[in-house]
């Protein structure tokens, strides 16, 4: 054998070599994208051509999707986990609507908004929205986003992003679940998304951990008087037809960490109400009702697990605000 | 735009790998071409400094030309430092107004600018070239083949700090020529290697490390914690060697080997032996550029030219520091490991001989004790991190050490990834080549389901 034969054999190694990678990268890259587009892996509706309904995952960032479009709900409650033992049921069971929870655990202003325009883009007809407002919309500046990065992704109009972003070993357990739970071999997740955190919490405990964060005082008046995500809140429920009735409640957090009347939190506080107030002014069945107060209830450890995460017997008595702010709009009665 | 990313990965390289495939048949077009390339991704992730890039490599370019036909070696020297204060100001004015004002007893006013992307890397550049044209050892060469030099995306960044004579006569060549197909296997290989070393080490340690290091800033951390802290240079090893790892196979898809900047450093037997395994070009630099020019100046009388030696070796780690970031904590540790060379040299020639294990010992606890201080950002959070060492180690959390227990694994048993390179690509094999698409499209799932890091030494 010659060199020149040798070398043009060992280029022809090399050559199909080359091939064997870029071809394996490609078919796995093609077979995993397909898995995709058949089963759309997080239940967004953006893929899926073989209907499955429903998720089976702990983290509310990705299923609050599959939750939001479902049709079987016309009405919705958002926020963090400061919403998250408010019940649907009871909810649907006194208003006659059907409610969903679209509550994520530690999700801001801006990432509740997301799931808000996907809500309203999959939903022609609106029964009732309920909004749990914490601190973080109170902020006077949109804060750098931080920490794990919210899947804006799954929530905007664009499949082609979808799909990039569902080549990942997360998106390709969720589609190994969602054949399950087709397939009937996996319960799908409570379709209303209640999940109550006593599972984790149990009564009879208060970690003192949690504290509100209330934003930073702001530097003038004019500052004061900017609220970015409650402006940004304002203009979607503008756009919405006047018949939607739109509540606005501000969680109830342990009485110590209530800002103390003439403070300058205090103040803080009330502007950011008068804010939220002002997002449903007007609107009829509307209320914003605030259960941040020091009183008997939020002076009671029992009814918290922590300084902002309330226990049933307070998820109670924000329902019946709640229901009674949608038949009675403003002049509801609020018990508190 | 960064290497590790979608964007970089499923539409830059793809469509810049397409469009060079397409001028590598006409010579006159390939360097124009990558200078269009590496200038698109440059002004991806960075494109208000896009100007300033264009403006540096025009001065020095033209400087060089000026040069050439007036020999005025005052104006390289001019340039020289025109391109060190463009970096000062840059990256050291907010620290020297600091400073100056903690002098004047004042507090200054601090300006309100970012840092342009690679700017230590590209500065250095022009420097290589300038410092050596001076010296009269290198040539002149045309504006298009110049600012390749500078902007080659692949190292345009954060290296490897390649000099002009590894890689101008590399530069046009034609790629798509017999024997590619065993290049570009061997480029796949740096780029999956240095992708895993990049996305599955050292994140996942940045994962476990960045909350603690956040914690350290206000107050003592958790029983426990300090150890995951003290372990922060295998993140940077990995961090840097993958970033290192991905921009030499990216070099080589475009015809260029650039040279390799880590060789096993943990595996060093003493902190010498240490400084010759990381971060080489880097190292190269300062030792042709800083401290070959401080031991030569006539300083001081013959009989001292130990101690002005030493002196040059002590300022070139402490500038070696001051490059990291503007800020005391990485003076220190530039100090620290001058002092430690310092005290390695003459250990070596006047103390008795250490066993190699203990040499070996005795340096990695030394990397990753001053490491704490180099990612700390101040000696108060390192305190808080050394002083909880003598808490137990955590080994009640199990599985979710592995970033940690993997890393010093390969970091000391592993060859340097240009070693495993070249063994796994002696011979082509088709199976180990599907093997390796397997592998890089796992990492491609593995990257999508994770928040982003960004290479460590992006911001250097």
């Amino acid at each position: 054998m010659n060199s020149s034969t040798s070398s043009s054999e060992t280029d022809l190694g090399w050559g199909r070599s080359l091939l064997a990678c870029l071809g394996a990268l490609a078919g796995a890259a093609l077979l995993v994208l397909a898995l995709m587009v058949v089963v759309d892996p997080y239940d967004s509706g953006k893929l899926g051509l073989l209907g499955i309904d429903g998720v089976d995952n702990r983290l509310t960032q990705i299923t609050a999707a599959s939750r939001a479009r479902n049709p079987d709900f016309n009405a919705a409650i958002f926020g963090n986990s400061t919403a998250q033992m408010i019940k649907p049921a009871e909810l649907s069971a006194a208003t006659g609507l059907r409610f969903v929870q679209l509550y994520m655990t530690g999700a801001n202003a801006r990432e509740q908004l997301a799931v808000l325009d996907f809500y309203l883009r999959n939903h022609a007809k609106v029964g009732a929205l309920v909004f749990s407002a914490d601190p973080g919309w109170c902020v006077h500046a949109r804060p750098k986003e931080a920490g794990v990065p919210f899947p804006y992704w799954l929530y905007d109009k664009s499949v082609l992003t979808y799909a990039v972003r569902s080549i990942s070993w997360q998106a390709l357990e969720q589609v190994f679940q969602r054949i399950s739970i087709g397939l009937g071999r996996r319960p799908r997740m409570n379709p209303d998304g209640f999940v109550s955190y006593e599972d984790i919490w149990p009564p009879g405990q208060f970690k003192e951990i949690g504290w509100p964060r209330d934003p930073a005082p702001a530097i003038s008046a004019e500052m004061r008087a900017t609220f970015p995500e409650i402006a940004a809140l304002g203009s979607v429920v503008s756009r919405l037809p006047t018949d939607v009735p739109v509540v606005i409640v501000v969680p109830p957090t342990f009485a110590d960490t209530v800002p103390k009347p003439g403070t300058e939190t205090a103040r803080e506080r009330q502007a950011c109400d008068a804010a939220l107030k002002a997002v449903v002014a007007g609107r009829s069945r509307s209320n914003f009702i605030s259960y941040r107060v020091d009183n008997e209830l939020t002076r009671d450890r029992a009814s918290f697990a922590d300084f902002i995460h309330y226990r049933p017997v307070l998820a109670r008595k924000i329902e019946q605000g709640i229901i009674a702010s949608l038949q009675d709009g403003e002049r509801a009665k609020i018990d508190f | 735009m960064l290497f590790n990313d979608y964007p970089f990965l499923l539409v830059f390289l793809p469509a810049a790998l397409l469009i060079y495939r397409l001028a590598d048949s006409y010579p006159a077009a390939r360097i124009g071409v990558q200078v269009a390339l590496s200038l698109a991704f440059y002004a991806w992730g960075s494109p208000s400094f896009i100007v300033l890039l264009v403006a540096s490599i025009a001065i020095n370019w033209l400087a060089s030309v000026v040069y050439g036909r007036v020999k005025w070696r005052m104006l390289l020297t001019l340039v020289i430092v025109l391109d060190l204060a463009v970096l000062a100001l840059f990256k050291y004015a907010n620290f020297l107004l600091a400073n100056l004002g903690l002098v004047l007893g004042t507090t200054l006013p601090s300006l309100d600018i970012g840092l342009p992307l690679g700017i230590s890397f590209f500065t250095f550049h022009h420097i290589m070239y300038l410092a050596d044209l001076k010296r009269g050892r290198a040539p002149l060469y045309t504006l298009d083949r110049y600012a390749l030099y500078i902007v080659f995306f692949p190292q345009a960044i954060a290296g490897p700090l390649a000099r002009w004579s590894e890689v101008m006569h590399q530069f046009g060549k034609q790629v798509y020529v017999p024997g590619w197909q065993r290049t570009f296997c061997i480029a796949i290989c740096f780029i999956a290697f240095g992708l895993f070393e990049k996305v599955v080490i050292a994140d996942s340690i940045a994962h476990l490390l960045d909350p603690i290091y956040a914690q350290a800033i206000s107050g003592p951390l958790p029983a426990g914690d300090a150890w995951l802290a003290f372990c922060f240079s295998f993140q940077i090893l990995f961090d840097f060697s993958g970033y290192s790892d991905i921009a030499i196979g990216l070099g080589l898809l475009f015809g260029v080997q650039l040279p390799y900047n880590f060789n096993a450093p943990l595996r060093s037997t003493n902190i010498q032996d240490f400084w010759q395994r990381w971060h080489i070009t880097l190292m190269l630099f300062l030792r042709d550029y800083v401290f070959y020019p401080l031991v030569n100046m006539r300083l001081l009388p013959r009989r001292l030219l130990p101690l002005q030696f030493f002196g040059a070796m002590l300022v070139t780690m402490a500038l070696c520091g001051l490059w990291h970031g503007a800020s005391w904590t990485f003076v220190l540790w530039g100090v620290l490991h001058g002092l430690a060379q310092v005290a390695c040299s003459l250990w070596r020639r006047y103390g008795p001989r250490f066993p190699a294990w203990l040499g070996w010992a005795l340096t990695v606890l030394f990397v990753l004790a001053t490491g704490v201080i180099f990612r700390a950002g101040s000696v108060e959070a390192a305190w808080h991190i050394f002083s909880e060492l003598i808490s137990p180690l955590p080994l009640e959390r199990g599985k979710h050490l592995w970033p940690l227990i993997a890393a010093p694994l390969f970091a000391f048993l592993l060859p340097a990834s240009q070693d495993i390179v070249a063994m796994l690509t002696r011979r082509p094999n088709p199976w180990l080549a599907g093997l390796l698409g397997l592998g890089l499209f796992a990492l491609l799932l593995h990257m999508g389901g994770r928040d982003l890091h960004e290479f460590v030494y992006f911001k250097f």
